[in-house]
């Protein structure tokens, strides 16, 4: 397990209680999991991605993560329509555990840009990680 | 992810910390799951070239004694009268044979691996934490004269595993020769409990007891050794073995090459209900056709009969699994719930090929045998599942939990093109071509 000091968790992007990572761009947020969670996790073996167009609610499950250890669910940061999943996905989980910021998961439409702004930033977000 | 306080920790636990290695729990110790490189890398490399796994945990009995070789055979399910090979000789020194320990209603207190050391001397391999367990139900059953001793915790055991064992092994033995020239599948050579020291031995003085045996499904060997000798064990293999790409594993990819191998998990695939109908049946000592046992044992008149419970291997489509837990289940294709998943696990060496994706394939399946040439396997889906009705290889069925449900096939093996059982005359050999080469 790397050490919370160790962890890659850039300024620019917001975090949720479910180690996802949520980062605006243009009137779209992109979504992923935390270099924490890939870490927990292990190697990914499978990514369940959600349909285009499909709309979940902010903490809305809308996919899952195969890891070696677990089946784990991905949560939605913020409430929209998912206007593009990462294909390259589908052949290579492993781009998640290469780099967790570039192995984007799911790009969505939000609803309520506030959700966003409700967010963990990094500073609160390792707050959380060393209670854990 | 904190280490509880009230977990043991092998004597290898400073180095699986220093190498970052993902620690949890597991049989009561502190065990590595992963180091930095993976899983799925660790898992590989089992298979292409070799692996190193700190296997401490287990525990280690050893039997001796007027009466050691008449309680194995009223405790063990293997008659150690005709238990080696196709044509069922008896146990003999330096012979090891895998077994169960039952209760008398034929439910299994653990699995285990025993050898004969010597005439009258038995070594006894059972899980992580079950040392004191066996050995007290073994001293309820044992006459005076029979001497056993739990040594968990005072014993250091590696397994180095895969094709490229023996040249590693080879590089740090002192005679190699003579230690592995005709050492086949389950057998052993050396002993560290004699009171004259083992006759093999390693990096100048080291006594081991080596034993061509493992947990992988792969080509390999289990290493013994005292103590205070395992850390300079496990140094000197990973030295000798980094030009071959030696890999450290953790627990992770045991489980799941162990999976692939169609082995079982004591306590999971195999535990306290009756023993039924399993791929491992075969550790019933049946006479003929079965409806009898060519001895008497603990547990064996409740295991007479048709069995209550069936148990078979499993593969599926994609590397996807089914989280087992209380409310997940099997369901065969009519829809009607059958059974309960015991295990649950991805070959990440694995694949199906074909347009009709049903056959199944290796990274190590040779080209001529059908890999193709673009292989990368995703990895499927596998384990062990346990039901209340028979099946039959090949019945299509599904595992659901939740709102997932998989498909999967009943299968009689799953990764195939394992080694565990090439000569070693042959996986020597390779050295030699290696070496030609260079």
């Amino acid at each position: 397990m790397k050490e919370i000091k160790d962890l890659n968790l850039p300024d620019e992007i917001r975090y949720s209680k479910d180690h996802e990572w949520a980062k605006v761009d243009g009137d779209i947020v992109r979504v992923g999991i935390s270099d924490y969670a890939q870490d927990a996790l292990g190697d990914i073996v499978f990514v369940e991605l959600p349909e285009v167009g499909a709309v979940f609610k902010a903490g809305e499950e809308f996919g899952t993560l195969e890891s070696v250890k677990a089946v784990s669910e991905l949560y939605l940061p913020v409430g929209g329509e998912i206007v593009a999943v990462n294909m390259e996905l589908e052949d290579s989980p492993e781009l998640i555990n290469d780099n967790p910021y570039t192995g984007w998961i799911i790009e969505v439409k939000p609803g309520d840009i506030g959700e966003f702004d409700q967010l963990l930033d990094r500073h609160a977000y390792l707050e959380l990680l060393k209670a854990e | 992810m904190n280490d509880s306080v009230n977990l043991k920790k092998t004597v290898l636990h400073a180095y699986h910390v220093s190498r970052n290695a993902n620690m949890a729990s597991f049989g009561g110790y502190s065990m590595p799951l992963w180091y930095e490189t993976g899983a799925k890398a660790e898992h590989l490399a089992v298979i292409t070239a070799a692996g190193l796994f700190d296997t401490s945990h287990m525990a280690v009995i050893t039997i001796s004694g007027e009466g050691a070789f008449d309680l194995l055979q009223h405790s063990f399910t293997r008659d150690l009268n005709s238990c080696v090979g196709s044509s069922q000789a008896p146990l003999s020194k330096g012979r090891c044979v895998y077994g169960l320990f039952l209760e008398t209603d034929g439910t299994v207190i653990d699995d285990a691996i025993v050898t004969e050391l010597g005439a009258g001397r038995y070594m006894v391999v059972v899980n992580s934490g079950m040392g004191p367990v066996v050995s007290d139900h073994l001293r309820k059953l044992a006459t005076a004269g029979v001497s056993i001793t739990d040594h968990s915790d005072m014993i250091g055991k590696i397994d180095l595993q895969g094709p490229r064992s023996a040249l590693i092994i080879e590089q740090v033995l002192d005679r190699p020769d003579a230690v592995l020239d005709g050492l086949s599948y389950f057998t052993c050579r050396g002993d560290i409990f004699g009171e004259r020291g083992s006759d093999v031995t390693l990096g100048g003085s080291i006594p081991v007891l080596l034993s061509r045996s493992g947990y992988t499904g792969e080509f390999g060997f289990e290493l013994f050794t005292a103590l205070a000798d395992t850390e300079n064990v496990w140094r000197l293999i990973l030295e000798a073995g980094e030009p071959f790409g030696i890999t450290v594993c953790g627990l992770a990819s045991r489980d799941s090459l162990r999976t692939g191998a169609m082995l079982p998990l004591s306590h999971q695939d195999i535990g306290n209900w009756k023993f039924g109908q399993t791929p491992w049946s075969f550790v019933l000592p049946k006479n003929g056709r079965g409806a009898t046992f060519t001895k008497q044992f603990v547990g064996a008149d409740s295991l007479l009969g048709e069995p209550d419970s069936y148990t078979y291997g499993f593969a599926g489509y994609d590397p996807r699994k089914i989280p087992v837990t209380e409310s997940s289940r099997v369901v065969d294709a009519d829809g009607s719930e059958i059974g309960i998943i015991l295990t649950c696990t991805t070959d990440m060496a694995i694949d199906r090929v074909g347009d009709d994706r049903q056959r199944i394939v290796s990274v190590a399946t040779p080209a001529a045998e059908g890999r193709p040439g673009d292989f990368r396997p995703r990895g499927l889906c596998c384990g062990f599942i346990k039901t209340n009705t028979p099946c039959r290889i090949g019945d299509k069925i599904k595992l659901v939990e939740g709102r997932r449900t998989l498909n999967v096939e009943i299968r009689e093996d799953i990764r195939p093109n394992r080694t565990a059982r090439c000569s070693m005359q042959r996986m020597r050999s390779k050295s030699e071509e290696r070496e030609t080469r260079a």
